[in-house]
């Protein structure tokens, strides 16, 4: 049956061709116009896939047309189909100049050429199959595409599909080729479907070629090779096909390694930012502040805001009264600096409520560290409903902009732009802690203050207004933390919820009043947590040996998410017996009463 | 396979003469509607509750069921299970209820499951679901899992998918789909070193449980975004997903952010429908697949004539804490609206609103033209109902790649595909 099935499908693009070859003479512009008003999606493909290999200037733009929706059929007065591009700028009625597909001459109608406007077309329809196949045509014609980067793509696609067809077209770009990443990715692709051939001196020459460059890819189909080697009792390729998957399986634990660490890092610094201003409000000033989770809510609807102010407004119900917020309407990279402009926004928005929340709540509680608990989870109960009235119990969409959604893959390991950007920023925002707490004047009235309050305010220290702006200061970070966050998880009523645990975990851990042990905790709870997760379903299989759990423990691969976070929290409850007050212990007279 | 089809018209005509019957009667039917109006599922279960009470009004400006104008009596589930069986015993024995429409996660359904069976009650329910189960007092207009999961992986093999990535939220749906979908897999000549995810075994080998899983809430996904993408690195990959609610936010952020896209990779998620897309960023998803038995870009008349129908409704209607702006259409809110109208057409068969006669006008095989097309009543309490998959577009729709037609509701499926 398989063979069957494959054989129909190597026959079925030459019976095709077949077909088609009474019309070769049609240009690539014909047959795509013809595709273009073709009923059913296997015709499309077809009449696309005979497009292969023929270059032409006009193929690359008129998929690209197409698969923006920028392709229309226009339905004639008598009844005819021609498909169309409108070009050219827009008049009053938003009308634009048309262009016939089939020849790339203007639309002409009996008065003369026709001008059409896109909102009373239909856009001709587009599938991923559709879209594959106009991809199969591209990737072809990009060999010689003068982007490195696109070549790269195109090679990779046409190499993974070890098709011998293809094997020409890549071996007469090799010589060609000057870019050393496309040269080896060139090198990989002709490897992997010379694995297809039938020589040993080939097929072991080729597996040579990918052992040295062990490309994660290729792992698939080295495996199927060894498979069939083995299968077929031929030693010598099964040998080098062994050699060559060890190579990559070295590889790719070489890229987990790195990849974990980075992760690592990465969970790390959104653990430390979103821990940093429970660290003030908490560790320094013994405020056991359960909104600490709606203060970074506050930032990141804050950013929510920012974007849409940016973008074309809002209107927020506000206790019965709408507040209308009209927009800047900017748009492209104006735009995208949205969330430049909701840092500071965040900060001080998060800022404002925490000092409204000082002023009117906290500052009676200092002597009362256990009613601070339940007086500010009063508070976040009170700021979850507000976000609920305000913004809907929906979540709310923040989108990322462009320069935090893309990634650099360095040797196959991953870095995310948002990631990276959230490493940088933890480390920027520790520093400039770091700076106000020891440089400045009122980092040292803050240190003062929290260590004896009423000492300090013996010595002629406001400590009224040190004690509001500390607070400030602890709820805008959690404010900056959130504009963070909402790049990377959901902005919601609850969004707090999901940050209070670890904070909290992480400045216990780290030792409450200590800013270096935030840091470090907040970086080995990172670490671990992602440490397990990856190599828990490694690991996992050999402990069955354990007595009573073993059975338990081999099966931990697929819930190692929840498994990770689960070791994690006990490892926590045991380091804790061990060192009560956790990492870094702060002495001083004051706090030991 | 395909029942016996009964015409609506049939069954109206036998309404029309029932009716003449009983017009003096009391001229109200009580119908209850139990869904979660506040906590965690009240975002999605508040959409069901706005769609019977327009089919509801939609029924009694027509005349209502019988002569008798349908009165509503809505409770509210709270995203509370054990209240979910208190609701449905208050329904039941005070208010003395037709019919119930509601429920929506599983686990409420299995909670209201017994008082139902205990007062022969019937509940409509709507919402896709795991399977493995038929109870004679519940009307499953939902999808079961050959309605929904089983066509996806279809429509994906005729792709050239050769590798298949199993991810979900932890609880009884995605697991037992996925336990499923592991089996279809296998039989359809996947190897089981090309489903990825993991295994869970018991102590004699044979596996119990496939696919990764993350609790609700999970919010980091770093490490099974670069698990996939290292799985999708030789091609053909494709990633069949559960994953329930918000979760889905972080995980498509982060699929984005690693260079993943639908053309490289595609996602098939079975929890996203038009109504999740109030609160997802349609952007990050475009090209990923969803696959439901309805979507609102259907374009027929009558879908077009349902859509218009109810933004209508919502504009004048003045039930309290109902949202206005930007609201749409999905696949549980049809099947809800369905539901209701095949109700309708079975206690007018059987002229009676008597739970046992409605059963077996049900299983005599009722048919209706819905917005998704026609659906028809089957003997194990499911129906037969074309399914559709969709690409997501920026604006949160779906365009429809592919449907099947007729697709007969099958709730026992494992260890049917050997």
């Amino acid at each position: 049956m398989n063979f069957l099935a494959r054989l129909i499908r190597w026959l079925l693009p030459l019976l095709l061709a077949a077909g088609t070859a009474a019309r070769a003479a049609d240009t690539p512009r014909e047959v795509i116009a013809r595709a273009a008003l073709a009923e059913d999606s296997a015709t499309q493909r077809q009449l696309i896939g005979s497009l292969m290999g023929r270059g032409d200037d006009a193929i690359a733009p008129l998929f690209e047309a197409w698969r923006t929706d920028q392709l229309f059929i226009y339905a004639a007065p008598d009844g005819t189909k021609v498909p169309v591009q409108l070009t050219g700028p827009k008049d009053e009625a938003g009308t634009q100049a048309a262009l016939r597909i089939d020849t790339g001459a203007a639309l002409t109608g009996p008065s003369g050429p026709l001008r059409l406007n896109a909102a009373d077309l239909t856009a001709v329809e587009h599938t991923a199959a559709l879209r594959r196949a106009m991809k199969a045509v591209l990737d072809l014609a990009d060999l010689a595409a003068p982007d490195p980067a696109k070549r790269v793509l195109a090679i990779q696609t046409i190499g993974l599909t070890q098709d011998v067809e293809k094997l020409p077209a890549l071996q007469a770009r090799t010589p060609l080729e000057t870019d050393a990443r496309a040269k080896a990715v060139l090198r990989e692709a002709v490897a992997l479907i010379q694995l297809k051939d039938e020589k040993n001196e080939t097929r072991i020459a080729a597996l040579t070629a990918l052992k040295e460059l062990h490309s994660l890819s290729t792992s698939d189909a080295i495996k199927r090779t060894l498979k069939e080697a083995e299968e077929a009792r031929n030693l010598p390729v099964a040998a080098a096909a062994r050699e060559a998957l060890r190579a990559v399986e070295n590889h790719r634990s070489f890229v987990d390694f790195f990849g974990t660490l980075f992760r690592g890092i990465s969970l790390g610094s959104i653990l430390l930012v979103a821990a940093l201003g429970l660290a003030i409000t908490f560790g320094l000033m013994r405020v056991i502040n359960m909104a600490h989770g709606e203060m970074i809510a506050v930032g990141a609807y804050t950013t929510y805001l920012v974007q849409n102010i940016f973008g074309t407004g809002i209107t927020i119900p506000f206790f019965g009264f709408s507040l209308g917020i009209p927009g800047l309407n900017f748009s492209g990279g104006v735009y995208q600096s949205y969330f430049l402009a909701a840092l500071p926004c965040s900060f001080i928005a998060a800022a404002l409520v925490g000092i409204g929340l000082e002023r009117s709540v906290i500052r009676f509680l200092y002597r009362r560290p256990l009613e601070s608990l339940l007086a500010t989870w009063g508070v976040s109960l009170v700021l979850q409903q507000c976000f609920r009235l305000m913004f809907g119990a929906n979540n709310v969409q923040v989108s990322s902009p462009v320069y935090l959604s893309g990634n650099w893959t360095v040797n196959d390991i991953i870095f995310g732009w948002n990631r990276v950007f959230v490493v940088g920023f933890a480390i920027l925002i520790v520093f400039g802690m770091w700076l106000v707490l020891t440089k400045t004047s009122l980092g040292l009235l803050i240190r003062a203050s929290m260590q004896n309050r009423t000492m300090a305010s013996c010595m002629g220290v406001r400590t009224e207004r040190v004690n509001m702006l500390t607070f400030g200061l602890g709820s805008g970070l959690a404010g900056l933390a959130g504009a963070f966050l909402s790049q990377i998880g959901n902005v919601g009523p609850s969004l707090g919820q999901g940050y209070i645990i670890d904070s909290f975990m992480v400045v216990v851990v780290g030792g409450v009043g200590s800013i270096g042990g935030t840091i470090l905790s907040a970086f080995g709870i990172g670490g671990i947590d992602q440490v397990l997760q990856q190599y828990l379903p490694v690991i996992a299989p050999g402990l069955g040996w354990v007595p009573g759990i073993g059975g338990f423990l081999q099966n931990l691969a697929q819930d190692a998410a929840v498994f990770g976070k689960i070791l994690v929290l006990a490892g926590i409850i045991l380091f804790l017996q061990w060192r009560p007050a956790g990492l870094f212990v702060t002495r001083s007279r004051s706090l030991e009463d | 396979m395909i029942k016996k089809i009964t015409s609506l018209l049939g069954a109206s005509a036998l309404a029309l003469g029932a009716s003449l019957g009983s017009a003096r009667a009391a001229d109200t039917v009580k119908v209850g509607v139990l869904h979660s109006l506040s906590g965690t599922m009240a975002i999605s279960e508040t959409s069901l509750r706005d769609i019977l009470l327009f089919t509801f009004d939609e029924i009694n400006a027509k005349g209502g069921v019988l002569g008798k104008k349908i009165e509503p009596v809505v409770v509210d589930g709270a995203s509370n299970w054990p209240l979910f069986a208190e609701k449905a015993k208050q329904l039941l024995e005070q208010d003395k209820v037709a019919v119930t429409f509601g429920c929506w996660t599983s686990v409420s359904r299995k909670s209201v499951l017994p008082v139902f069976e205990k007062n022969n009650g019937l509940l409509f329910y709507p919402v896709q679901y795991e399977g493995e189960e038929e109870s004679q007092n519940v009307a499953y207009t939902a999808e079961a899992v050959n309605q929904q999961a089983t066509p996806a992986v279809d429509y994906y093999l005729a792709e050239g998918k050769k590798k298949f990535y199993l991810l979900g939220s932890d609880y009884v749906y995605p697991q037992t789909t996925n336990l499923v979908l592991l089996e279809y897999l296998l039989s359809k000549g996947v190897k089981l070193e090309n489903i990825g995810g993991g295994f869970r075994k018991d102590g004699s080998g044979k596996i119990i449980s496939a696919g990764k899983y993350t609790p609700f809430g999970h919010t980091d996904y770093q490490q099974i975004v670069a698990e996939i993408k290292q799985f999708a690195a030789s091609g053909d990959a494709c990633v069949i997903s559960t994953l329930n609610g918000d979760t889905n936010v972080p995980f498509f952020k982060e699929y984005a952010a690693s260079g993943l896209t639908a053309e490289k990779c595609p996602v098939v998620s079975f929890s996203i429908s038009e109504d999740e897309f109030r609160g997802l960023p349609a952007a990050q998803l475009v090209g990923q697949l969803g696959c439901w038995t309805y979507f609102q870009s259907i374009n027929t008349p009558a879908n077009k004539k349902f859509v218009s129908d109810f933004q209508a409704w919502l504009k004048k209607s003045n039930v309290p804490g109902l949202v206005k702006e930007g609201r749409v259409t999905c696949s549980p809110m049809v099947l809800s609206y369905v539901g209701v109208y095949l109700w309708k057409a079975a206690v007018e068969k059987a002229g009676s609103f008597d739970v046992d006669k409605v059963r077996a006008a049900w299983k005599s095989g009722i048919s209706f033209d819905g917005p998704g097309g026609k659906v028809t009543t089957q003997k194990n309490m499911h129906l037969t109902k074309n399914v559709y998959i969709g690409e997501t577009k920026a604006d949160g729709q779906f365009k429809i790649v592919k449907s099947f037609n007729n697709v007969y509701g099958e709730p026992w499926l494992k260890g049917k595909f050997k």
